[in-house]
Parts: C-alpha cells; structure tokens; sequence
C-alpha cells in the first residue's frame, strides 16, 4: 500500500513527524551542539580550528585517537579473526555440542564490556584470586592492566557477535556454491576465498563493523584497567567533568573526532554490504566435512577453550559474589554478605535500573514497531532520512549523547539534567535501532499482500495493522525489545555523566564500587544484572526457538 | 450482479506510464480476464479496480456507483492474490471468517458461513488447522472461500495460480469457473499465460504497455486477432510479408504478392502496392500431396530444418527463403506425414486461414 501513503494527514503522517521531532531533539540538535561548541573558544566565540589544532598538537590529547584507533583496530581483527574461525569450526566440523556453544556464546554477550573488564581484575589483578593462587608459589603473571588487558577484554567480550553473525550466515550458504566451485577445478582453499567467503562478508564486515564502533566507544574497560590510559571517550569524560572546571570545547572536540571516526565507519561498511550483498537462496546447507577422529578431538577442545574464555568474566562474577570480601580480598567460603550490603545501601540504584530500562524499552518498541511499519510500507526519502538518522543513534558513542544531552538540556526552558528524565532520553534514543532494526527485517519478509487482502475483506488499514500486522511481527517486536534491554540495562557511558544524586543505576554504582575497591557489593550488583539481562533473552528464547531470536 | 465500467484510466510511477488511458465495459457476471506480457500493467490495473492503488486520472464504476473515491475496504469485493496472502496466524476457519467478523455478523451467522464456505471449496475437515499445515493448492482453496464468503460485488484474481504445479493448477482452474458461474460472480482476472486466459474466460483484453489492444471473446482473438502483437502472444503465429495485387477472386479477398514470389489470396482489405503482413497459425498449413489446385488455396514450398515429433503433433521448421522460416504443426501424423530435414515440402492453407496483420507491415 505504499501508494496511499501520504495522500492525506493521516495516522502514519503523526508518526512520521513525531519520529523526526524526537531524533532532532534528542539526538540530532545535542550531537549538532557537540559539533559546534567544538568550534568555540574564549567567550562562546566561534574559532575555526583552535580547538582541533590543540588536540592534534598536545601529545596529551592526541594520544587519546592513537590509543583508541590502534585498539579499536586490534580489538577488530582478533575479534574477526576468533569469531570467524570459530563460526567455521561449528558449522563446517563434526563437533560435539554445537547448540551449546551457541548458547554460551549467546550468554557470553550478556555482561556489559566494563564489568567483563572488572571481572579480570578479580582474577588477575593486584588483588586478584589467581594472582594470589600462584603468590603462594612465588610465580607472577604478567599485568593485567593496561592496553594489552583491554585488548583481551575486547576481544574476549566481542568475538561472540562475529561468531553468531558468521555462524548464521555460513547456514544461509548453499552447498551447491562449494559443489560448483570445487567441481571446475578449485581447490577447497581457493573454493572458501573466492566463493564462500565473498557471500558471507557482508555480515563478517557488520560483525566488525560493530566490534570497532562498541570498541571505540567503551568507556568503562579503559576506565578500569587502562590505568591511566586515555582513550577518547575516557579523555572527553575527563575534559567534560573536571574538578578544576571542565572545558566542553575540548570535550565537544574530542566527541566531534568520536562521531566522525565511527560514522565514517558505520558509512563505509554501508556502503560496501550494500554494493556486495548477494541474495542466496539455501536449499541445502553447506555439509559438515570429514575429519580424522584425532583432529575432531583437537578442534573441540579448542573451540570449546574459546567458548570457555568468553565465559569466564559473567563465571567469576557471579561465584565472586557469593564470596565474603573484605575490600578488594576475595577469601574462600560462601556468603551473603555482598547481597545484604547492596540491598542496605543502594536498593534505590537497582529499583532505578529496573524503572528506568522497562520505560526505554516500551518507549523502543512502541516507536520502534511504529517507524519500521514506516520504513518498511512507505519508504520515501523523508523516511530514507529518518533511517539515516536512527542508525546514527547506533553509531554514536554513548559518551557523545551524554555530553550533547548535557549541554543543551541544562538551563529553562528545558531543564533536564538532574532529573531521571534525561536518563530515560539517553537510553530511549541510543537503544532505538534494535527495535526498528529487527521489525524492518520482519516486515520485508512479510508479504504486503497479506495487509491487502485484510483492507479489501473490509478492515480498514489502521485496524489491518493492529490486526494482521502486530501479530506477524511479534517475533521480531520480543528480539527487539530483549536487545533493547540487554543493552540498556548494563549501560554506563552515558549513565555516568547523567545521573546525579539519587538516579543513580546499577551500572553506575558497580562502577563506583569498583573504583571504592567494594569487590564484594560490585560482583553482588553485576551478578544482578547480568540475571536481569538474562531472563528477556532466555524468555525470548523459548517463545520463539534459537534462530528467530537472533534475528538482528 | 456487478457491472464494471472503467474509462480512461490513467497511472504514472514516476516518469513510466503504467497505464495508458484505458477503458473497459465488463459484462454482470462474466469473468474477464486480463492477459499480457509482464509489466504490461494488467496488476496495476487490477489494483486500481480493487481500490489499493490510486489512479492519477479516469474513473472505475460498478454498476452506476462511482468507486474513485471509497477506499477498499468499503468497496466489497474479494481479492484473490498470486502468492496466497494467507494471513499464517490465523487457522483456516478464522481466515475464511475474517471479512464475516469485520461486517459484525453474529458469531453463530459466522459459523454456518464458514462451513459453507469450506465445503463449497472442498477444505470440510481443515478448518482448524493452521495455513502452514497446508499444501498449496489448499491454501489457494482458503482465500477463495476467504474472498467468497463476503458475498462480494466482484471478484479479483491476480495470477491465482502461478505458484501451483501444472495439475493443481488445471483442477484449480476448474473450481474457480465452476464457482464463478455458479455463484454468477463478476470476476476479472489476471495473467500471462495466454493458455489458462483462453481456457477459463468469457471475455479476454489483451494488455501490452499500459494499453489494451483488443478486446474478445477467446475464439475471436485466435482467430482473428487485431494485430501483430495480439497473433504473437496469443498462440503462434506465422507473419509472412507481401504486397497487395488487387482484389481477389471472391468478395472480400485480396490477391497478394509475397516477398518470396508465392501469389496467395488471403481474407484482407487494402489498396494495390501496398505492403502487407498475412499471419498463419501453424496448424493451418496441411500437407496434402499434390496440393489442391483450386483459388480456395494457397501454396508455399520450404526445405525442413528441424523435426520434433510429439506424438500427437509433428512441428516442422521449414525455411521458405533466404531468412523465412515458418512452423507447421501437422495433427494426428501418420506415417506419411513424417518427414526428414532436407526433404522438400509443399505446405497448403485455405484462404479463410490466413489473415492480414494491419499496421505493423514492413516491421518484423
């Protein structure tokens, strides 16, 4: 029914243009904010390159890009590189366990990066059990802290969604690709680089796409075992809230360098699946290939080691929290005691998480199912724009909505900051695209014609929407919405800069609990969250069986 | 019983003219279909009929109504489309109750229509299953007991049975004609294949870009088709080009000259030297040995490129000239209609058999 649309001012038109009121105001006029007071010196006067001339000269601030870019960068291609060789370990070998491994790795995305950071410390930091373990011995491992431990965090935290991408999209291949390639005489290396490969590089490119966005934008991991090492958002958190006074110029700057940085990369991996996406049509699945007993057993212990490593930060985290903590000193036995502290001292912290996160997730969907009825029914260049515009809400660091929320919500006649309104409007908006993204999917698989027949039976199309179409969409409404709160719920980069005084969220009180060295009350309040992220994922899980669940 | 009047219709998508100022008068209770290639417009226009599409300019009329302005779920009718458009979470019953429970009929009402429904398409027995327990012939067999228990004014289908195998879709194509001139339901449907349009219609339009070229009965459109591309699309058909000589040697005929020398009379009008295009339909041309020599008949000779018996038909490819070829089909062959490549043939038609394709002479 694209050509009904607008004829006249009808629902749809509303929602188009709430849609666009809610983007510009809450993501497009703050990111525009940071932009221009990047271009602010002394007096709110208008510089063209003072600040960015700072930066690039500073050791000190350009450092913050070489750190970032060299990690994002590194973090990428291990993630690719484990999660790809993985993915092709599970599809193509006879391995034992397969829908386990899936399942693990599923479970291993649920913990947000910062605490997988945190729960390295637990385990090999200064104070750290298995440091302690081998001190009795006289051994010592190499330190945890610095670049190379958030490089293993990243890629133990990341590798996961490049080996659920990739896995879904080695299912989709057709056997009678490699059957072709290999009868006229390509070899089955040559036959994986130049036939199969070049089908699944779509999703192996969104795969690292997403790794090097989140990479760049993680705030908490650096935080907490960079020791010191400035990334860009942690040095944008650094200029933003300064206790000599904050420089926002240096901070939009430093934002205004983020948003580029990933919008470039967010463009051109657009740009590429765009041009290389093939439609494949699979019939028959590629075949799981022979291998000698003696390599089956060396590859499953391996992927099985792998899959056990991503598993390790939620493990610890959840055992460390049955454990009695004096400080950071974790001792051996079993105690509630890190629960009772947590529900003494910050229950408000937790029954915010819980307010906060069902508010932004309905608020998702509800808009979320709205606009991908929009972009996928009416699709016209205004609605083109709006897709442009909510993905930019998936590029854009969570330190940069924060800032950018800050700045232009901070006086009358919109005075947001301070209240728990503005954290709402953070997670709202930056949590927007799984929805819309899983619905849009949805909606291209569902023939238009099905909504045609139910008008032309003489229900009207509003009433065919709610009627026909909300039902067919269901599954892909729950994997948004779950994906929706999984993110939301473990969210810290803008949390941190928006909350005040009592709006405080769980992510914001591990967070300050790591840094107070409460180990005990921040493995207590992690655990919590990562049950929380858990449940919607699990439950999704059940109503709709393992493939629709991934459907993003 | 619906009338349905269609005049001028217009509709561009962006800068292509979909439709092309068309206009159609289908008669109360006949099935009408719409036939041509893809992309000819014949959905679009079907759309526009139903209501889910906007035309930029012209009107559609059921009976003396106006319909430009009733949106399409207020027009009453029952659409049938091409890949089923089953709604899959609903089970059969609810599917064929649908359009029941939209009007607000009691729920007992409901009932007994919907058993009648199923049982006027043969489906008693499944109305609780889920569409995806269906095969597709019975999901087909769901939307029209779907689109035919709104008692609809008219009825629209959109290639109902392109996604069916070649033997559902023949017993398919029984019931829909069977149902519709039982239930004597206007009903105007879509396809490309000129096969199933010719088997199942009252009344054909064939449609190519936008336009309609000629409107029949589907005897008249075989036999006597208006132009090029309607002889083309509807059956086979051999286009010979000539010059007309003169009248012929009976009323109505003319005596032409063909361009590889052959002087035929054929059933035309036109004035002496001008070009003419003479269409044959393969099983016009006979194999009589000897040939008949009478005015009655015309004759033309070719060298046989290639053979493909099928048993109740032999096809000959004959070349004629220099780049002339022409197909004769010869029906219930007995060994004395079996030829060899190479072999030499004379091939004889009637004159009736043979008609001048005007306005297209000289184009090949």
């Amino acid at each position: 029914m694209p050509e009904m649309a607008g004829r006249r001012r009808d629902f749809w038109w509303s929602v188009t243009v709430l849609a666009f009121l809610t983007v510009l105001a809450f993501l497009v006029y703050p990111l525009a904010t940071v932009l221009g007071t990047s271009f602010t010196g002394e007096g709110n006067r208008f510089v063209l390159a003072d600040n960015y001339q700072r930066f690039f000269t500073h050791r000190y601030y350009y450092s913050s890009i070489i750190n970032s870019l060299y990690l994002s960068t590194l973090a990428t291609l291990g993630a690719v590189l484990v999660g790809t060789a993985l993915a092709l370990a599970v599809v193509r070998y006879p391995l034992p366990g397969k829908t386990f491994l899936r399942t693990a790795a599923n479970l291993a995305l649920l913990s947000p990066p910062f605490i997988g950071a945190y729960s390295w410390v637990v385990l090999f930091g200064r104070m750290g059990l298995v440091n302690r373990i081998l001190g009795t011995f006289g051994w010592e491992l190499p330190t945890i802290y610095g670049w190379r431990g958030i490089l293993l965090v990243f890629i133990v935290q990341y590798f996961p969604f490049v080996f659920l991408l990739v896995s879904a999209a080695l299912r989709s291949v057709d056997q009678s690709i490699e059957d072709a390639a290999l009868s006229l005489g390509s070899p089955p290396r040559r036959t994986f680089r130049t036939a199969i490969l070049p089908v699944i590089a779509p999703s192996l490119t969104a795969g690292a796409l997403l790794v090097f966005m989140a990479t760049m934008a993680d705030f908490g991991t650096p935080m907490i075992i960079g020791e010191g090492l400035r990334t860009l958002p942690t040095l944008m958190y650094g200029e933003f809230i300064n206790e000599l006074g904050g420089n926002p110029a240096m901070a939009s700057t430093l934002g205004s360098i983020l948003i580029l940085v990933n919008t470039t990369a967010l463009m051109a991996q657009r740009y590429y699946a765009f041009r290389k996406a093939y439609n494949v049509v699979c019939i028959q699945p590629l075949k799981v290939q022979r291998i000698s007993p003696g390599n089956r057993a060396v590859l499953t212990v391996i992927a099985y080691a792998v899959v056990a490593v991503a598993l390790i930060p939620s493990t610890t985290i959840i055992i460390s929290s049955f454990m009695p903590t004096r400080g950071p000193v974790m001792y051996a036995g079993f105690s509630l005691q890190s629960y009772q502290t947590i529900f003494h001292l910050v229950p408000r912290a937790i029954a915010n998480t819980f307010m906060l996160t069902t508010m932004a997730v309905l608020l998702d969907v509800l808009l979320g199912v709205l606009v991908a009825y929009l972009l996928a029914r009416r699709r016209s260049h205004v609605h083109a724009l709006l897709d442009a515009l909510i993905m930019l809400a998936y590029a854009i660091p969570g330190t940069v909505v924060g800032v950018g929320l800050i700045v232009v919500y901070n006086r009358p006649p919109v005075l947001l900051t301070g209240t728990w309104i503005i954290l709402l409007v953070s997670y709202f908006i930056r949590h927007l695209p799984y929805p819309v993204r899983t619905c849009t999917a949805m909606l291209q698989q569902i023939d238009v014609r099905v909504e045609e027949a139910s008008v032309s039976l003489g229900v009207p199309p509003f009433r065919t929407f709610l009627k026909v179409t909300i039902p067919l969409m269901f599954p892909a409404i729950l994997s948004g919405a779950a994906l929706s709160w999984m993110t939301t719920i473990g969210e810290l980069s803008s949390s941190i800069l928006l909350y005040s005084g009592p709006w405080a969220t769980m992510a914001v009180a591990i967070f300050t609990e790591v840094f107070s060295n409460h180990f005990g009350t921040a493995s207590a309040l992690a655990s919590i969250l990562i049950a929380a992220a858990f449940v919607p994922l699990f439950l999704t899980y059940r109503v709709l069986g393992e493939r629709a669940a991934l459907g993003m | 019983m619906t009338r349905v009047r269609v005049e001028g219709i217009v509709k561009r998508f962006g800068d292509t003219l979909a439709i092309d100022g068309v206009s159609l008068d289908v008669s109360p209770g006949e099935l009408f279909t719409l036939v041509g290639p893809s992309g000819c417009g014949k959905t679009t226009l079907l759309r526009i009929i139903a209501g889910l599409l906007e035309q930029d300019a012209g009107t559609v009329r059921f009976n003396e109504d106006r319909m430009d302005d009733v949106p399409p779920y207020l027009r009453n009718i029952g659409v049938v489309f091409q890949n089923y458009a089953i709604f899959p979470h609903l089970t059969v019953g609810e599917n064929i109750a649908y359009g029941l429970k939209a009007r607000r009929m009691p729920p007992d009402r409901i009932a007994t229509k919907v058993a009648e429904a199923a049982k006027l398409v043969q489906l008693e027995g499944l109305v609780a299953r889920m569409p995806a327990q269906l095969s597709g012939g019975q999901q087909q067999r769901v939307v029209l007991a779907r689109a035919l228990t709104i008692e609809p004014r008219l009825l629209l289908m959109d290639e109902p049975l392109s996604n069916l195998d070649a033997k559902l879709r023949v017993q398919i194509r029984a019931l829909i004609r069977t149902l519709q001139r039982e239930l004597r339901i206007t009903t105007i449907y879509v396809t490309h294949d000129q096969e199933e349009a010719l088997a199942i219609s009252d009344t054909i339009a064939v449609m190519d870009r936008g336009r309609i070229l000629q409107v029949g009965k589907p005897w008249e459109l075989y036999l006597r088709p208006g132009n090029r591309f309607v002889a083309d699309f509807i059956g086979t058909m051999n286009v010979l080009l000539g010059r007309v000589e003169g009248p012929g040697q009976a009323p109505g005929r003319l005596s032409v000259v063909m361009d590889f020398g052959e002087r035929w009379q054929v059933q035309a009008t036109g004035t002496p030297g001008q070009p003419i295009s003479i269409g044959i339909r393969p099983e016009s041309l006979q194999l009589l040995p000897g040939g008949n020599g009478t005015e009655a008949w015309n004759a033309l000779q070719g060298t046989v490129t290639e053979v493909v018996y099928l048993g109740p038909v032999v096809r000959y490819q004959l070349r004629v000239a220099e780049e002339i070829d022409v197909t004769a089909e010869i029906h219930n062959p007995d060994f004395s209609a079996i030829h060899a490549v190479g072999d030499r043939l004379t091939l004889w038609f009637a004159a009736g058999r043979a008609v001048g394709l005007p306005g297209e002479a000289g184009r090949a």
